[in-house]
C-alpha cells in the first residue's frame, strides 16, 4: 500500500504543474492562467467530491477548518515566493530555499511535534532526497 | 528583503505539511480535507477570473488540460494524506517534492530541453533516495510485525 501511494504521489504530483508549462509553450496571454487555475482546482475538487458524495459522505467541521488552514498556508507560501521573485531574487535561489526549507520544517515538526523516529536508511534517504530536491530547484 | 520572503515561503510550505499531519492526527477524513483545501482556492480563483474582464478567448484545450492536471493534483494530495496515516510525514512530503523531477524528465523528452550534469546528478540522487526510503519502510514494517508477533 505504502509503495503504491508513493508511486502515485511521484507521478501525479510531478505532472500537476506541467499544464502551466504547456500553456506557456502555446504563447497564450498571461491572463489565461486565471481561468486555467479555476478549472484546475474545480476539476480536482470534483474528482474527489463526486465519489465521496455518491458514497453519502460529508465534509465535517474538522475537515473544513484544517482544509482552510492548508489553503491559507499554501497561498501564503505562493505569495511569499512571488514577492521574493519580484524583489529580484533569482529563481534558482528562491525555489531551492522555499522547497528545501519546507522539507526541513516538516522533518523538524515530524520529530519534535509528532514524535516520528527515522531508522538509518530512512534518514539517509531523506538527506539524499533533500539534496536532490535542492539540485532540481537550482537546475 | 527578497531573501526574507524566500524563508517565509519555506516556513509557510513547511507548516502546510505539518498542518496536514496535525489534521490526520485529529482523525480528519482524507477526502474531505482535500475537498476543503481545494474549495477555498477554487473560489478565490473564480472571483479573480470574474474580476479580470480581459475578454481574451480561452481555447477549449486549455480547459481540457486544466481538468486533467487538476485531477492529477487532487489524486496526489489524497495519496499524500492517506500515506501519512501509515507512514512518516517527512517521507511523504519529501516524495511530493521529489516528484519535481518528473516534469523535468517529460520536458527533456517533449521539449528537447538540455540534460545538464546537474540534472543527471539530481536524478541519480532521486533514485538512490527512493531506494533508501523504501528500504527504511521495509525495515520498519518488519520491526512492527516482529513486535506484534512477540506481543501475541
Amino acid at each position: 500500500m505504502w509503495f503504491l501511494l508513493m508511486l502515485v504521489i511521484l507521478l501525479t504530483n510531478g505532472m500537476s504543474a506541467f499544464g502551466l508549462k504547456m500553456i506557456a509553450g502555446w504563447g497564450l496571454p498571461e491572463t489565461v492562467k486565471y481561468p486555467y487555475l479555476t478549472v484546475w482546482y474545480a476539476g480536482g475538487l470534483a474528482a474527489i467530491a463526486l465519489p465521496m458524495l455518491l458514497k453519502g459522505m460529508r465534509v465535517g467541521k474538522t475537515e473544513l477548518f484544517w482544509g482552510g488552514v492548508a489553503g491559507a498556508l499554501s497561498i501564503g507560501g505562493q505569495i511569499a515566493m512571488a514577492v521574493a521573485l519580484s524583489s529580484g531574487v533569482p529563481g534558482h535561489v528562491v525555489f531551492p530555499i522555499a522547497i528545501g526549507g519546507s522539507i526541513f520544517v516538516v522533518a523538524l515538526a515530524g520529530r519534535l511535534v509528532f514524535g516520528e523516529r527515522m531508522n538509518p536508511p530512512t534518514a539517509l534517504g531523506v538527506a539524499l532526497g533533500f539534496i536532490a530536491v535542492v539540485l532540481l530547484g537550482v537546475s | 528583503m527578497g531573501m526574507l520572503f524566500c524563508f517565509l515561503g519555506a516556513i509557510s510550505f513547511g507548516l502546510l505539511g505539518s498542518a496536514l499531519k496535525a489534521a490526520e492526527r485529529r482523525k480528519a477524513n482524507a477526502a474531505g480535507l482535500v475537498i476543503s483545501a481545494y474549495a477555498w482556492p477554487a473560489l478565490i480563483m473564480l472571483v479573480r477570473t470574474l474580476l479580470l474582464k480581459s475578454g481574451d478567448h480561452v481555447p477549449t484545450s486549455v480547459y481540457v488540460i486544466a481538468v486533467v492536471f487538476g485531477i492529477c493534483t487532487a489524486v496526489a494530495s489524497l495519496a499524500f494524506q492517506v500515506s501519512i496515516s501509515i507512514g512518516k510525514v517527512t517521507v511523504g512530503w519529501l516524495m511530493m517534492n521529489l516528484s519535481a523531477g518528473v516534469p523535468v524528465v517529460v520536458s527533456i523528452w517533449m521539449y528537447h530541453e538540455k540534460l545538464t550534469t546537474l540534472k543527471v546528478v539530481a536524478f541519480g540522487l532521486v533514485l538512490v533516495s527512493i531506494f533508501f526510503l523504501s528500504w527504511g519502510q521495509v525495515i520498519e514494517k518488519r520491526a512492527i510485525a516482529s513486535t506484534s508477533a512477540k506481543g501475541e
